[in-house]
């Protein structure tokens, strides 16, 4: 496979670019995260329609593209760029990397082919009241009877999880840890978006009251899906981050040639010249990460969990660098509303917060070198 | 998809293919750790891997960048690194490549090749260390030789060498580098060409101060032409650079394990701010690793990668001071002893961490190389009052 990319997944990122430039410019940002739901479903239609981004990395044989994780990689890293609003990173690089890391047949081929056409909105609800991104923090219960199971509790941080109409649920049975189907409209359930500081990216609040719940693959078998899961997703927001971090590094390259004070390009001091210079280097490296791990998932390499851990830590500390100093860089106009910047470094920070910050990760990623 | 998947596949096989050979080549031909080490070079030199990228004209094998980076990762993993005998392999002799006319590439490199001619880098100066386009070592052009007089400063390993590659000022009324001319001149006393060898903090030799004094080079062995040292001069640096943005994370890998290990051996690896800083190394690594590809993979497509490489230099510049700090950290006070014996002899890791200093510096300062990324990769304009070049 050809590294980083081939022509045509370089072919797919123009592709991309020319819709996201369309579709997610500035203002339609500023709309869409000021909105309840938080993104523009005809856009989310024409994404499936036109372009098979949902379907990308879903295998023919459940009605998607069947493409590798590499394309996945060039999709995020432009919509990270543009800091789309939509449900794509929930509903892809969770519930669907979930469902096709389960060995559940059945599910896959009910669920899968709507994502894929775009028709189903989808997300993962893992995290509780602990904010953690562990086994251990999986704490809610899921209950039998007459032959079915049902779930009691509370779900929080759950991505979009006000406008999917699919939720997978992470959940504990007497034999471990487990994964349930839930549907809007189900009984008991009750999806509630909260408040965020990144209005960009939609998180909600999941009550469950003895919800009917489908369960997926093996019972108490749930935990190697999610952590799987967990890797890809973290590959996939290492994308989103390093295109994030490329968008920022140009603001403020630009605006440092254009910005004269003292009679010259504030671009010619040397002090911002070194601060840009740093933040490319930061940038390039980061994308180096998310290519490399990107890869590594592609050639589905037994280096997916370390690289996923190096990626996410690096990439998110690369980001909300990049979009502090931009900031910094803008001076007094990067410090108002009206301005782009806060759009990044808040998604930045949210992003850096998401899964685990680059210190979890780095943890993580010593033990999985077997430090 | 089906199609380009199974051109992939195809692809890779290639690839691993090519390692799984170079591994029994390897296997077959490596010294023990340890040496000895001139029959490997023999041995490299009769397979034509001394430089491997080289056209096969000029003893090399014509290897891609990426079947370049193969085969020295397996030659560093096993032990037995590929050869360098100074600037020649990577830096002189691509500029000659490049700039250099069919009789001068067909009279220069195959000397580089066999190890008969070892080159140095004769750039900097004392009074323009980073700022090359300042070189004030004069060359005189004088019927069908250059004769060269000036002192050239921070040259790594002039004592090993037996020719140094000078950037003189052959027209002192052109300004900055248009006056400038390479020559390729033979490092020898009776040539007039003295080496003064500089102690570094590290307490070891590898400096040195060369001296030119009506050294004389026939114009042949200028490369571009007289006054057109600039090009083929920045040619030789943005080839150094690629070669270090490539193979990086070699000199890094096994020492970082080693590290690792004796963090293991004494029970500090259980420490989370060390286990912090391991991991962050091992990012760094292979970040070096991950970037080293693209840029063998954009080398190889026939893009201009040297923005890229000049951005991978800088990124391995400042990780290598800081692995040295690390490693120093993570072994503890086990580092504030030498090892016994005469002179100043170092522990690895009190090496690592005393040349880390010369990273930043060394082939431009961390500071010039920020400058001239910004200007070049990023194109911020140039500082007011002829700070830049």
């Amino acid at each position: 496979m050809s590294y980083p990319f081939s022509d045509d997944q370089e072919e797919l990122r123009r592709t991309v670019r020319r819709f996201l430039t369309e579709k997610s410019p500035e203002p339609e940002v500023r709309r869409l995260m000021e909105s309840a739901e938080g993104f523009d479903p005809a856009v989310w239609r024409q994404m499936a329609g036109q372009l098979d981004l949902q379907g990308l990395v879903i295998p023919e044989r459940y009605g998607g593209a069947g493409h590798s994780y590499a394309e996945l990689v060039v999709v995020l890293e432009e919509m990270g760029r543009a800091l789309l609003c939509a449900p794509y990173f929930s509903t892809v690089a969770l519930a669907a990397n979930l469902l096709l890391a389960t060995d559940d047949e059945t599910a896959k081929r009910d669920l899968l082919p709507a994502i894929a056409a775009g028709r189903s909105i989808a997300t993962v609800a893992l995290t509780e009241h602990s904010g953690r991104w562990d086994a251990d923090g999986v704490a809610m219960e899921a209950a039998e009877a007459d032959g079915g199971w049902s779930l009691s509790g509370e779900k929080f941080y759950v991505p979009d999880g006000h406008v999917a109409d699919l939720v997978l649920v992470v959940a504990r049975t007497p034999a471990g840890v487990s994964l349930f189907a839930v549907r809007q409209g189900a009984s008991g359930f009750a999806a509630t978006p909260v408040p965020t500081m990144d209005q960009t990216r939609k998180l909600a609040r999941l009550r469950f009251d003895r919800t009917p719940a489908r369960l997926v693959g093996a019972d108490g078998q749930g935990w190697p899906a999610v952590s799987e899961t967990l890797d890809l997703a973290a590959i996939a927001l290492a994308a989103e981050q390093a295109g994030g971090a490329q968008r920022v590094l140009d603001m403020a390259v630009e605006y440092a040639k254009l910005r004269v004070q003292f009679g010259r390009p504030i671009g010619s001091f040397q002090a911002i010249k070194h601060k840009c210079a740093d933040m490319l280097v930061e940038v390039e490296s980061a994308r180096s990460a998310a290519y490399y791990a990107g890869w590594a998932a592609a050639e589905r390499s037994d280096e997916v969990p370390a690289l996923a851990s190096l990626a996410k830590s690096y990439c998110s500390e690369a980001y909300f660098h990049a979009a502090a100093e931009n900031i910094q860089i803008h001076g007094g106009i990067g410090y108002t509303w009206e301005h782009p910047a806060h759009l990044y470094f808040k998604r930045a920070k949210s992003s850096e917060l998401m899964f685990g910050d680059g210190a979890y990760h780095r943890e993580l990623l010593a033990r999985r070198i077997g430090i | 998809m089906a199609k380009d998947a199974a051109t992939d596949t195809v692809r890779r096989g290639g690839a691993e293919g090519f390692r799984r050979s170079v591994r029994d080549w390897i296997r077959a031909n490596a010294p023990a750790p340890g040496g000895p080490y001139e029959q490997w070079e023999r041995r490299l030199l009769a397979a034509r891997l001394i430089c491997p990228a080289w056209p096969r004209e000029y003893g090399g094998s014509a290897l891609g960048p990426l079947d370049a980076l193969t085969l020295a990762e397996e030659c560093a993993r096993a032990g037995a690194p590929l050869v360098q005998r100074g600037v020649g392999e990577h830096l002189i002799g691509p500029a000659v490549m490049e700039h250099g006319t069919p009789a001068q590439r067909s009279a220069l490199l195959p000397g580089i090749v066999s190890g008969e001619d070892r080159y140095c880098l004769g750039f900097s100066e004392p009074d323009h260390g980073s700022d090359l386009a300042s070189a004030a070592t004069a060359g005189e052009v004088r019927g069908g030789e250059v004769v060269v007089t000036g002192l050239k400063a921070w040259v790594a390993e002039p004592h090993r060498a037996n020719m140094i590659a000078v950037l003189c000022r052959t027209s002192p009324a052109s300004p900055a580098h248009r006056g400038l001319s390479l020559v390729l001149v033979p490092l020898t006393p009776a040539n007039g060409v003295r080496v003064c060898r500089i102690r570094e903090l590290t307490g070891s030799y590898g400096l040195g101060e060369v001296r030119l004094d009506g050294a004389r080079v026939p114009l042949s062995h200028a490369i571009g032409g007289v006054d057109g040292g600039w090009a083929p001069a920045m040619t030789a640096l943005a080839h150094g650079r690629a070669h270090e943005a490539a193979s990086a994370h070699l000199g890094f890998e096994e020492r970082f394990w080693e590290l690792v290990r004796e963090a293991r051996k004494s029970g500090r690896a259980r420490e989370p701010e060390v286990r912090a800083q391991l991991a962050w190394a091992y990012t760094r690594i292979t970040l070096l690793r991950a970037t080293g590809l693209r840029i063998a993979a954009r080398t190889a497509a026939g893009a201009d990668t040297s923005g890229e490489a000049a951005v991978a230099a800088l990124f391995r510049s400042e990780f290598g001071r800081r692995f040295g700090e690390i490693a120093v950290g993570v072994s503890g006070a086990a580092e504030l002893v030498r090892p016994e014996g005469d002179g100043y002899g170092l522990s690895e890791w009190q090496e690592a961490f005393l040349t880390g200093r010369g990273a930043t510096i060394g082939a431009g300062t961390g500071e010039v190389r920020r400058n001239a990324v910004a200007e070049r990769v990023l194109g911020l304009p140039k500082e007011a009052g002829g700070g830049g070049r």
